[in-house]
């Protein structure tokens, strides 16, 4: 059918048409691939006839939303949210604290960079869940364990990436500024901070991610406190909505979180001519 | 007598990073031996590099180990084979029709972003502590790296090649294999890098939660019998088969793709 109206007005044929649909689209066709498969799974009891067995696992999203729903309204979920969200923000905060200087030292140093390289390969490499057992035993089954292994989740990308960003400064930068006589103090002042803070901002967002994961994984298994402790719970009783309800929001805040950052990256990165990309 | 200095000074200066690198981890590995000359060793709380060493060829001799690593690679095969399978075709398919691309873009970005390890305890329950749980937990993570890259990699390709495959006569057979393929291979590579390690956090969730073999369980096992050479020991086979994997790839993007190589 495209074809031939292309073939009828040749002319016309490398403008794309501008009708509201063409501009509405791809948001459309994105609506429909989300809502598709929710109306699905909520139609499924109505179309075949579940067995008993199956009915106890089946959470139909009208009963998830309605869950998540009470959750916030009775004020369930905000103990266990809080405790989550303490061990993020808390190995977060470390892994900044330690990630940026660190990254700053092996982006200017060779030596350190290469005396420690082995080291960020391996753990960056690893799962840093095998440590879990190890972090339960040294720490207990608490806020600690679970601070140490968002650290250790979240402390790489920013590492690697404030690393990248150092490196990557302009040598001729850094020449200048050395000939009116800086010393290294404002040579990371002037040039090498600014030069890396799209790639911190960049490994910040990867660092998120990694972060949300490490509070999920250390909840499961490592854990009294949190949302993560609240659906194992709920996953051993076979309340599957509740399991579904911290899944969204572990999403909801994950990607609020990123879009933060993003707001940030554009604020950051408006006196910039061409933003270099990151990792 | 500079003719003689000179190859030494090279050679330094030619690996420096790899002496530098291997200084570094004997550094590490000595000092950590170092302490417990002073601090009493206390084995329930921590070991030391040669009680790990030791635990390691125990484990290692009678068969512990190569039975535990076995038991986990069938799932790892299995789940990360399906997410290869499943996810390079539907990220060709995503990246080659817009349409395709515009419906599923906004669901594959909200799944990737939410926590999928959670369903680990919903699939346990569903599936049981089998291959076939595991195998799903394995797939549900390692997939989306490949579906992502698969379509980047579809997006970037130069549409001049598509338009002289056409041109010349090509159907659409021709595009798959001469062009879409070939362009989409590295990015594919480069998405089973970040993908190897989810597929072992994959592993290792499936074996925490339920499992009476594997070489998570076994972590957890020796954690649980405050056995800390024996949980050391595995850990650093975790750690070197994690490096030798993802430093596998990345070896292999560059040696097969050396156009790429630095991306």
């Amino acid at each position: 059918m495209d074809q031939n109206a292309v073939i009828a007005a040749p002319s016309e044929s490398f403008i794309p048409p501008r009708g509201a649909w063409r501009r509405i689209e791809p948001t459309a066709l994105g609506i429909f691939g989300i809502a598709a498969p929710l109306v699905l799974w909520e139609l499924v009891p109505h179309i075949i006839e579940l067995k008993a067995g199956t009915k106890l696992f089946f959470a139909p999203p009208s009963q998830v939303a309605v869950t998540l729903w009470q959750m916030f309204a009775s004020g369930a979920i905000w103990t266990p949210l809080g405790a989550s969200a303490t061990g993020f923000a808390l190995g977060l905060g470390l892994a900044i604290l330690v990630a940026l200087p660190l990254g700053i030292l092996i982006g200017r140093s060779q030596t350190f960079n290469a005396l420690l390289d082995p080291f960020i390969t391996a753990f960056n490499a690893t799962p840093r869940l095998v440590f879990l057992p190890l972090l339960v035993l040294w720490f207990g089954l608490g806020l600690w364990s679970k601070v140490v292994i968002v650290f250790f989740g979240a402390v790489f990308p920013l590492l690697i990436n404030t690393y990248e960003g150092v490196r990557n400064a302009d040598r001729l930068l850094v020449n200048v500024v050395r000939a009116f006589g800086a010393n290294e103090w404002d040579v990371a002042r002037l040039v090498i901070v600014p030069n890396a803070l799209p790639y911190i901002i960049v490994g910040l967002r990867l660092a998120i991610g990694r972060a949300v994961l490490g509070v999920v994984v250390s909840e499961f298994f490592g854990s009294t406190a949190g949302l993560g402790v609240v659906m194992v719970q709920a996953a051993a009783q076979y309340h599957v909505d509740i399991v579904f309800a911290g899944i969204i929001v572990f999403t909801a805040l994950s990607l609020a979180m990123t879009g933060l950052v993003k707001l940030l990256e554009r604020r950051l990165a408006r006196w910039r001519p061409a933003r270099p990309g990151g990792e | 007598m500079s003719d003689a200095t000179l190859p030494r000074a090279n050679f330094y200066r030619q690996n420096r990073k790899l002496l530098l690198g291997a200084l570094g981890v004997a550094l590490f590995f000595a000092a950590w031996q170092a302490v417990f000359l002073i601090v009493p060793l206390n084995p329930l709380f921590i070991t030391t590099p040669g009680l790990m060493a030791s635990a390691l060829v125990a484990l290692a001799e009678n068969g512990e180990l190569a039975n535990d690593l076995s038991v986990s690679a069938v799932p790892f095969f299995y789940g990360f084979g399906a997410a290869i399978v499943v996810g390079v075709p539907l990220g060709v398919l995503m990246g080659w029709r817009a349409r395709v691309g515009w419906t599923l873009d906004p669901l594959m970005t909200a799944l990737y972003a939410s926590p999928l390890v959670a369903l680990a305890p919903l699939v346990v329950i569903f599936l049981g502590v089998g291959i076939a749980g595991k195998a799903i937990i394995i797939f549900l993570l390692s997939v989306f790296p490949f579906v992502f890259n698969a379509a980047a990699g579809v997006r970037v390709i130069d549409p001049l090649l598509i338009n002289v495959v056409r041109a010349m006569g090509g159907k659409e057979r021709d595009l798959y294999l001469k062009v879409l393929f070939p362009g989409v291979l590295p990015y594919v590579v480069a998405g089973a890098r970040i993908a190897i390690g989810r597929a072992f956090i994959g592993v290792l969730v499936g074996e925490f939660f339920a499992a009476s073999e594997g070489i998570g369980y076994a972590i957890a096992r020796f954690g649980d019998q405050f056995a800390l050479d024996r949980m050391f020991a595995c850990i650093l086979v975790i750690t070197v088969l994690a490096v030798i994997f993802t430093e596998g790839v990345r070896w292999a993007e560059r040696t097969a793709f050396p156009w790429r190589a630095g991306e």
